[in-house]
């Protein structure tokens, strides 16, 4: 049954409970900020209510942290509010009523939530990351503001005979694990100037400034190698590599998997299209993955792209 | 008896968090406040209070943070989890209404049988040493649930070591059928944590039960007997842990070792008592518990 947390001490809110639960909806009511937001980190729900004023400097750090460090653009938060002028645009949720709604106003509310959620199609179902064409909209953005930015494309050594080694589930692991790692590094050191995007597979784009990049590609670098023997067995570990299949069913000795970034920055004019970074990238990749291990390589030209031949 | 340990049982499984000592979440707090604070700053000083370690470890080998028995040490699950999940984290963290002295003195236990236990794990070679300070950090894990939870058992487990002279495991059996190291167990297992960290939590005076993790664990059982010799905070009673002849085979510590970890052991306990001492005056000052 589809879980709703409302956090609220509104008179009505034993109306709009009655209210949701008739619209077939299980409804857990806190009216302790805190303990609320403890719990939701524990146990979540499938949406949230908040009561913005009963702890507003809280509430908003419980959202910044579920939508954007743990990636739950997914789960609907609403928020009761007094009146317009306590409406933020800043804080990332999904609607709002006001205390005097009614409970049908209420119910009606969440049905669509619920059914925005489902139309936002184009985020990564494994990481909650978003998918490509927000992707492309970001780095044309970029691209048309001229901002001074660096494009970085992500992905991983070794990734398929691993997962051929270890299975699926073990792959997974690792590609939640590179979602985290991307998401809290940018968002620690860029905050809302940056982006991070899953692409699918192994494959990840984040955008942040250029003058913070190489800091958070170094960052990535050492977490990820710190992170990655926990995602290995002990005889591999032992061993120092892993055996699998390559590409043409061959056994093999593979090293762990690594991860390889490709920066492509982005100067005033050199771009005109998403297609061009793309390419780019594509050619600073092959430099990248010469080198053994994780590590990442700037693209320094400064140029107006040029096809090249 | 089988009706009390049932109960403890149940609670164990609905247990929502345990309280924090009130100085380390105002120290945290004030951390948070500073707008140049690092992950690796917060991660310091969340390292040394068991219960927001277990918290912290806890969320990131949950099914839904996607890294199940996979992490065990406070710096990478920060790495993992982001510093706006750290915060919100610290700040809903619940505090000991009343803080005894007996918690601060087992809180310093705590925090002196990790030290011990990462020294002699960096003497021996195992590998992540890191790992087995944090295992250290949480032997006695079990010891705050019982506390916290079960404030009348705890009464009785106190006045059974007073006149009986027994050994807190003992009492602790005697009063719920089962001791801290069962309930830090059942419980580290329930949160999803790596084995690596529950099997020295579990057995750490059982050392003969650990199964994949025997050298781990003997190095937090002996970690503890040498805190408790030292005099290095309190336990809950007075004796020092009988030394498992398995334990000490399995160490293969020759006389020489010891020489040369005791200074550093040392050092390192000057070092925290003067941890201990600052976030005690910082804390009370502010947050002065309620006396009775």
């Amino acid at each position: 049954m589809t879980k709703i947390l409302l956090l609220s001490r509104n008179p009505r809110t034993s109306t709009w409970v009655e209210a949701l639960q008739g619209a077939g909806f299980s409804v857990e009511t806190k009216e302790d900020p805190k303990k609320m937001a403890s719990e939701v980190l524990e146990r979540l729900p499938d949406l949230l209510i908040l009561e913005k004023s009963l702890a507003p400097e809280l509430i908003a750090d419980l959202i910044f942290a579920l939508k954007e460090n743990l990636n739950l653009a997914f789960l609907p938060i609403l928020l009761i509010l007094r009146e317009t002028s306590d409406f933020e645009d800043e804080l990332p949720i999904d609607d709002f009523f006001f205390e005097s709604a009614n409970g049908d106003e209420v119910a009606a509310r969440v049905k669509l939530a619920f059914a925005r959620t489902c139309r936002i199609a184009d985020n990564n179902p494994l990481t909650g990351l978003p998918g490509n064409t927000s992707i492309l909209k970001a780095i044309q953005q970029k691209i048309d503001s001229e901002e001074e930015v660096a494009f970085c494309y992500v992905d991983l050594d070794n990734f398929k005979p691993f997962n051929d080694r270890y299975g699926f589930a073990r792959g997974d692991e690792i590609l939640r694990l590179v979602a985290r790692l991307l998401s809290n590094s940018v968002q620690f050191h860029a905050g809302h100037r940056g982006f991070v995007g899953h692409v699918g597979g192994d494959d990840f784009v984040f955008i942040c400034p250029l003058e913070s990049v190489e800091q958070i590609c170094q960052e990535i670098i050492d977490s990820f190698d710190r992170l990655v023997p926990h995602f290995l067995d002990e005889e591999d570990l032992e061993r120092g590599y892993f055996i699998a299949k390559d590409r043409r069913g061959q056994i093999q000795r593979f090293p762990f998997p690594s991860i390889s970034i490709a920066v492509v920055p982005n100067y005033p004019g050199k771009f005109k299209h998403y297609g061009e970074v793309a390419s780019v990238a594509a050619q600073v990749k092959k430099l990248v993955k010469q080198q053994p291990g994780s590590a990442y390589f700037i693209d320094r030209r400064r140029g107006p792209y040029q096809v090249s031949g | 008896m089988d009706e009390t340990k049932r109960k403890v049982k149940k609670r164990l499984r609905n247990l929502q968090s345990l309280p924090t000592l009130p100085p380390v979440v105002t120290k945290l707090t004030k951390l948070l406040g500073d707008d140049n604070t690092t992950a690796l700053q917060l991660a310091k000083v969340i390292e040394k209070d068991q219960v927001l370690t277990g918290k912290v470890l806890k969320m990131v080998n949950s099914a839904f943070y996607g890294f199940p028995r996979r992490i065990s040490t406070v710096s990478n699950a920060i790495v993992l989890l982001g510093f706006n999940v750290i915060r919100t984290l610290v700040i809903t963290a619940s505090i000991f209404e009343m803080m005894q002295s007996e918690d601060l003195s087992l809180w310093e236990h705590s925090l002196g049988v990790a030290a011990a236990a990462g020294l002699l794990a960096t003497k021996l070679e195992i590998p992540n040493p890191e790992e087995v300070t944090t295992a250290g950090l949480l032997h006695d894990l079990g010891k705050v649930v019982i506390r916290a939870e079960f404030p009348e058992y705890q009464r009785q487990i106190a006045s059974l070591i007073k006149e009986e002279e027994l050994y807190t495991r003992e009492a602790e059996s005697r009063v719920l059928g089962l001791d801290h190291g069962e309930i830090g167990r059942l419980l580290t297992n329930q949160w999803n944590l790596p084995e690596r960290l529950i099997e020295p939590i579990a057995y750490h005076h059982e050392v003969e039960k650990a199964r994949r993790f025997k050298k781990e664990t003997a190095v937090v059982h002996f970690a503890d007997i040498i805190i408790r010799a030292w005099g290095y905070g309190s336990g809950g009673d007075p004796w020092v842990p009988p030394l498992a002849d398995k334990a000490w085979k399995l160490l293969r510590l020759k006389e020489k070792d010891l020489e040369e970890l005791m200074p550093q052991l040392d050092d390192r306990l000057l070092d925290l008592r003067f941890f201990t001492m600052e976030m005690q005056g910082g804390g009370l000052d502010q947050n002065p518990p309620s006396q009775s």
